[in-house]
C-alpha cells in the first residue's frame, strides 16, 4: 500500500462525530432523555404528595433529600435503561439463536472510568449532603439546647407516655409549643420500641434502661402521630397516639390545667 | 431418607421423654405451652429439636464417613459409588447421595418449596392488610406470618442461586468432576432439610413475635415458637458454613486444565464471592441465637439490660451478619444474569474485569456497613457519619454491575427468551431497589424512613426484584441441563409478566404507604394508607398467581416438555459440552480450556 495507514484513521472528534450520527445512538439519546425527564418528574411531584405534612426543619430536609437524590439520580437511571430499551426494542425472536454475532466489545476503558467517576461523584454528593444536613441538625440542636423544652418519653407494651420534667406533669397525649426546640429523651419500660413522631421527621429507637435522644423544633401548627416503628409484640400495630403543636398560650393553659388535676393528664 | 426420619424422631422422642421426667411436661391440659416455668419448656424444646437433626443425620447415614474413620477403615471404591448413588435411579434422590447432580436437585426442589410456604405467607399477609382493619388472621397471627415468612424467604434466597446452579452446574462449568468433599456437599444439604420441619415447627409452638429479626429482649420474653427459630438458625449456620467452604474449595481445587482465574464464568465467580462472603457472616447470627438460647434457658442475661446485657449487643451480631448477608442473597442471582445475558445478545461480557471489581468491591463494603441499620438505635450516633460514608460507596461497585449488563446489551440484538426478560426486569427492579437505598443509607432521611414500610419496599426490590429475578432466569437458562427437558415458553412468559407487572404494583404501593409513613410489620393501619395497601395487596395476588403459573410449567415441562438438545441457547462454557443425563463423573476426557467463555462477537475490535 502506498498511502499511510493514518491517513484513514479518523481523528477522537470525528469519530465522536460519526458515533453520534448512529442511529441508534441518536435513538438511545431520545429514549435518555425520556427516562431522565419520567425519574425528575417522579422526584418532584411524587413525594411532596405522598409524605405528610412537614411540620419541622428536620421534616423538611428528609424529603428534600428524596426529592432531590431521585432527580441527581435521573441520568444515570435514564442512561441504564435507555440502553436497555434500545437494545429490548432490537430483539431477535424466535426459536433459533441469532444468525449472526453482536459486535465483539471485550470493554472500553474510558467509558469503565467515566463510569465509575460520574457514579464516585455521585456516591460523594449523597455523603457531602448527608454530612451537612446532620452538621445542620446538630448545630441547631446546640443553639437552641439551653432553651429546650424536655420531654421523657416511655414506650411500654403497648403505648407511650410523656413526662415534661420541667413542667411537673405528664401525659399520654404529646403536646408541644410551636417554635421551641423540643429535646426527647427516650427510654423503655420493657422491650425494643422506636419512637416516632412522623411529621416532624425524626426517630428514636427506645431501649430498656438507656435513654436515646431526638431533637426537633415544631414550626407548624396542627396535629401529628405518634406511632412506634419497632415491632415489639402483639399490639405494635396500636401503638399510636397524637400529638399536637399548639401556640405557646395554648400550651401553658394546658400544663396549668394539667396541673390543677394533680399533674397527670390523659 | 426413611430411616433418617425415624431415627431422627426417634432421638427427639427420647430425648423430649428424659427431659419430661426431669422438668415435668412442658404441656398444659389444654394444648397450651405451660409457660410458668419458660425456662424448663425452652431447655427441652432446644434439645428435642435438635436431637431430632442429629438424629436424622444419624440415620440417613451421614456420619458413615467420620464412623469409618473411627473404626480405621475408609470407604472402599464400591461403597462411595454407592454413595453417589451410581445406578439407583430415582431413590438416590431421596438418600444421602454424594453426587453433585443429586445435591443440586434436592436443593432445587427444597428451595422452590421454601419459597411456596414463604410465599404463601405472604399472600396472607397482603389479605390481612387489604384494607384498614380487616383481621383476616389476629395480631399474634401476623406477627408469626411477618417473622416466618421474612426467615424463611431469607433461608431460601439465600440458597436459591447457589443451592440449585452451584451444585449442579458449577462444577461442571469448571470442568471438574465432581465437588471436592462430597459427602460434604450432601451434608450441606441434609443438615438444612433437617431445619425445615424444625421452622415449621414454629407454627404449633405458638408462633414467633419478634419479625426475622429476632430482636432482643423481645426475643427472651417470646414464647415457646422461639426456640424453633432458634435451632432452625443454628442448624442453617452449620449448612451453610459447610457449603461455603466446599464450594470455595471447589472453585480454587478443581478447576479444568487451562481455565486461568481470567477464564472463569463470571458464575461461578459470582457464586464463589457469595459463600466466600457467607463464611464469616453467619457465625455471628448463630452466635447471637446461640446467647438468645442461653437467656432464654439458663438466665445470662447478655441482652437484658436489667442484669447489664444490651439489646445493642443482639444488633449489632444480628447486623454484622445481616448486610452482608443480603449481598450473599444479591451476587450469585446478578453474575447468573452476567452468565446469560452475553449467551444471548451474542457479544462478549463487557468488562469481565469491572463485574469481578464490582462483586469483590461489594464484598469487602459489605462488612463494613451493619450499622446503617442502627442508625437510629441510638447505639452509637457519632458512628452514623462513617456508617453513611461506607455504605453509600457500595453504590460504586454495585455501578459497575449495571455498567457490565447495559455494556454487554449495547448494541445488540438480544435473542428474547425467558433468560433474557430476566435480565431486563432485573436492570429496572435493581435501579428502583438501588436508588431508594440511596436515600435510605443517608442518615437525616432514615429519620423518617426507618422502620417504615419504605424499607420493606425497598429490599423487596432488592432481594425479590434482583436477586430472585436472577435465580429465576437462571431456572429457565439451566433448566434444559438439569432435566433435559425445555422450560415451556408460554408458561415462563404468562408467569413473567404476572409476576414483574404485580411486583412492581405491589412495592409501588409499598412505597406510597412508606412515604406517607406507615410502620413496617403492623397488623393494621389508619384510613390514611388504605389506597395505597390495596393497591400492594392487588398486587401481590398477581405475584402470586404468575408464580402458581411458574410451577405450572416448571412441573410440566420437567415431566413432559420438549426434549431439550445438548446445548439449546449456543452457550460456549463447559456444562453445554456434556449430555443429559449427565454421567456421573461428567466428563469423558477431562475437559482442557483454551479461552474465556465470551468470546462471541465479530472480529472484536
Amino acid at each position: 500500500m502506498a498511502h499511510h495507514d493514518d491517513d484513514l484513521l479518523p481523528t477522537p472528534g470525528q469519530r465522536v462525530g460519526t458515533f453520534l450520527k448512529r442511529k441508534d445512538v441518536s435513538q438511545t439519546f431520545v429514549l435518555g432523555a425520556f427516562f431522565t425527564a419520567v425519574f425528575v418528574v417522579l422526584g418532584l411531584w411524587v413525594y411532596p404528595h405522598w409524605m405528610p405534612n412537614v411540620m419541622s426543619k428536620e421534616m423538611q430536609g428528609n424529603e428534600d433529600i428524596m426529592i432531590w437524590f431521585t432527580v441527581i439520580s435521573a441520568p444515570i437511571a435514564g442512561v441504564v435503561l435507555a440502553i436497555a430499551m434500545e437494545s429490548f426494542i432490537n430483539m431477535h425472536r424466535g426459536d433459533t439463536p441469532p444468525p449472526e454475532d453482536g459486535p465483539g466489545i471485550k470493554t472500553h476503558g474510558p467509558v469503565v472510568i467515566i463510569w465509575s467517576a460520574v457514579t464516585t461523584l455521585f456516591c460523594i454528593l449523597a455523603i457531602v449532603w448527608g454530612i451537612t444536613e446532620m452538621n445542620t441538625w446538630s448545630a441547631d440542636a446546640l443553639a437552641g439546647s439551653n432553651k429546650a423544652l424536655v420531654v421523657e418519653v416511655t414506650g411500654s407494651q403497648w403505648n407511650w407516655s410523656f413526662n415534661y420534667p420541667a413542667q411537673g406533669i405528664s401525659s399520654h397525649e404529646l403536646n408541644l409549643p410551636i417554635n421551641q426546640p423540643v429535646e426527647f429523651r427516650v427510654v423503655s419500660a420493657d422491650v425494643n420500641h422506636s419512637f416516632w413522631p412522623v411529621q416532624l421527621g425524626v426517630k428514636v429507637d427506645a431501649n430498656r434502661l438507656a435513654t436515646t435522644v431526638a431533637r426537633t423544633t415544631p414550626d407548624k401548627l396542627g396535629v401529628f402521630d405518634v406511632k412506634c416503628a419497632e415491632l415489639c409484640g402483639i399490639n405494635h400495630a396500636y401503638m399510636e397516639t397524637v400529638g399536637h403543636v399548639e401556640s405557646v398560650a395554648d400550651f401553658n393553659s394546658w400544663v396549668s390545667q394539667a396541673k390543677a388535676t394533680g399533674g397527670t393528664q390523659q | 431418607m426413611g430411616t433418617g426420619a425415624v431415627v431422627g424422631v426417634l432421638f427427639a422422642a427420647i430425648t423430649y421423654y428424659m427431659l419430661r421426667r426431669h422438668f415435668g411436661s412442658p404441656w398444659r391440659v389444654n394444648h397450651r405451652m405451660d409457660m410458668t416455668n419458660p425456662h424448663f419448656v425452652n431447655v427441652t424444646l432446644l434439645c428435642t429439636m435438635f436431637a431430632w437433626s442429629f438424629g436424622f443425620l444419624v440415620g440417613i447415614g451421614a456420619l458413615i464417613g467420620p464412623f469409618r474413620w473411627l473404626i480405621g477403615k475408609d470407604l472402599t471404591a464400591e461403597e462411595q459409588l454407592y454413595l453417589a448413588g451410581d445406578g439407583q435411579g430415582l431413590k438416590r434422590y431421596f438418600k444421602y447421595c454424594t453426587d453433585h447432580k443429586v445435591v443440586g436437585i434436592q436443593y432445587l426442589v427444597g428451595v422452590m418449596t421454601l419459597l411456596g410456604v414463604g410465599g404463601t405467607m405472604a399472600m396472607m399477609i397482603r389479605t390481612n392488610l387489604v384494607t384498614p382493619g380487616s383481621h383476616f388472621v389476629n395480631s399474634t397471627i401476623y406477627n408469626s406470618l411477618v417473622g416466618l415468612h421474612g426467615i424463611t424467604m431469607i433461608i431460601a434466597l439465600i440458597i436459591v442461586s447457589t443451592g440449585p446452579f452451584g451444585n449442579y452446574i458449577m462444577p461442571i462449568m469448571i470442568g471438574a468432576a465432581d465437588m471436592a468433599f462430597p459427602r460434604l456437599n450432601a451434608l450441606s444439604w441434609w443438615v438444612l432439610f433437617t431445619a425445615i420441619p424444625v421452622l415449621c415447627s414454629a407454627w404449633f409452638l405458638g408462633g414467633i413475635p419478634t419479625g426475622w429479626t429476632a430482636y432482643a429482649p423481645l426475643s427472651v420474653q417470646a414464647g415457646p415458637g422461639m426456640n424453633a427459630f432458634i435451632a432452625t438458625i443454628i442448624i442453617f449456620a452449620l449448612s451453610t458454613a459447610v457449603a461455603g467452604a466446599n464450594i470455595t474449595t471447589t472453585v480454587v481445587a478443581m478447576r479444568a486444565k487451562g481455565m486461568k482465574w481470567n477464564r472463569v464464568p463470571i458464575f461461578v465467580i459470582g457464586a464463589t464471592i457469595s459463600v466466600a462472603l457467607a463464611i464469616p457472616a453467619f457465625p455471628t447470627f448463630m452466635v447471637a441465637m446461640i446467647q438468645t438460647g442461653l437467656d432464654r434457658t439458663i438466665s445470662t442475661g447478655f441482652f437484658d439490660a436489667n442484669v447489664g446485657g444490651s439489646g445493642w449487643l443482639y444488633a449489632n451480631l444480628f447486623w454484622i451478619m445481616g448486610h452482608p448477608e443480603v449481598y450473599v442473597i444479591l451476587i450469585p442471582g446478578v453474575a447468573a444474569l452476567m452468565e446469560i445475558a452475553p449467551v444471548f445478545v451474542r457479544k462478549p461480557l463487557f468488562s469481565y474485569g469491572a463485574a469481578i471489581a464490582g462483586f469483590a468491591g461489594i464484598a469487602g463494603l459489605s462488612v463494613l456497613v451493619w450499622a446503617h441499620h442502627m442508625y437510629m438505635a441510638g447505639w452509637m450516633p457519632n458512628l452514623n457519619g462513617p456508617f453513611m460514608i461506607t455504605t453509600e460507596f457500595i453504590s460504586v461497585p454495585t455501578g459497575l454491575l449495571f455498567l457490565v449488563l447495559v455494556g454487554t446489551l449495547w448494541r445488540g440484538k438480544p435473542w428474547m427468551k425467558m433468560p433474557m426478560l430476566s435480565v431486563y426486569a432485573f436492570i429496572w427492579d435493581f435501579l428502583i431497589g438501588g436508588i431508594t437505598g440511596i436515600y435510605l443509607s443517608d442518615v437525616p432521611a432514615d429519620n423518617y424512613l426507618h422502620g417504615s414500610m419504605f424499607v420493606t419496599a425497598h429490599f423487596h426490590y432488592t432481594l425479590m426484584g434482583a436477586a430472585l429475578t436472577g435465580a429465576i432466569g437462571a431456572l429457565a437458562f439451566w433448566f434444559p441441563k438439569m432435566t433435559g427437558r425445555m422450560l415451556n415458553d408460554r408458561g415462563s412468559y404468562i408467569s413473567f409478566w404476572l409476576v414483574q407487572i404485580g411486583f412492581n404494583v405491589l412495592f409501588l404501593g409499598m412505597f406510597m404507604a412508606g412515604a406517607a409513613g406507615q410502620p413496617r410489620r403492623v397488623a393494621d393501619y389508619a384510613f390514611a394508607f388504605a389506597h395505597a395497601n390495596l393497591i400492594s395487596t392487588i398486587g401481590a395476588y398477581s405475584v402470586g398467581v404468575g408464580m402458581l403459573v411458574l410451577l405450572w410449567a416448571v412441573v410440566h415441562s420437567w415431566r413432559s416438555g420438549v426434549v431439550a438438545p445438548m446445548n439449546p441457547w449456543g452457550s460456549k462454557t463447559l456444562e453445554w459440552t456434556v449430555p443429559y443425563p449427565v454421567p456421573l463423573v461428567n466428563f469423558a476426557e477431562p475437559p482442557v480450556v483454551t479461552s474465556d467463555p465470551y468470546n462471541y462477537g465479530r472480529s472484536s475490535k
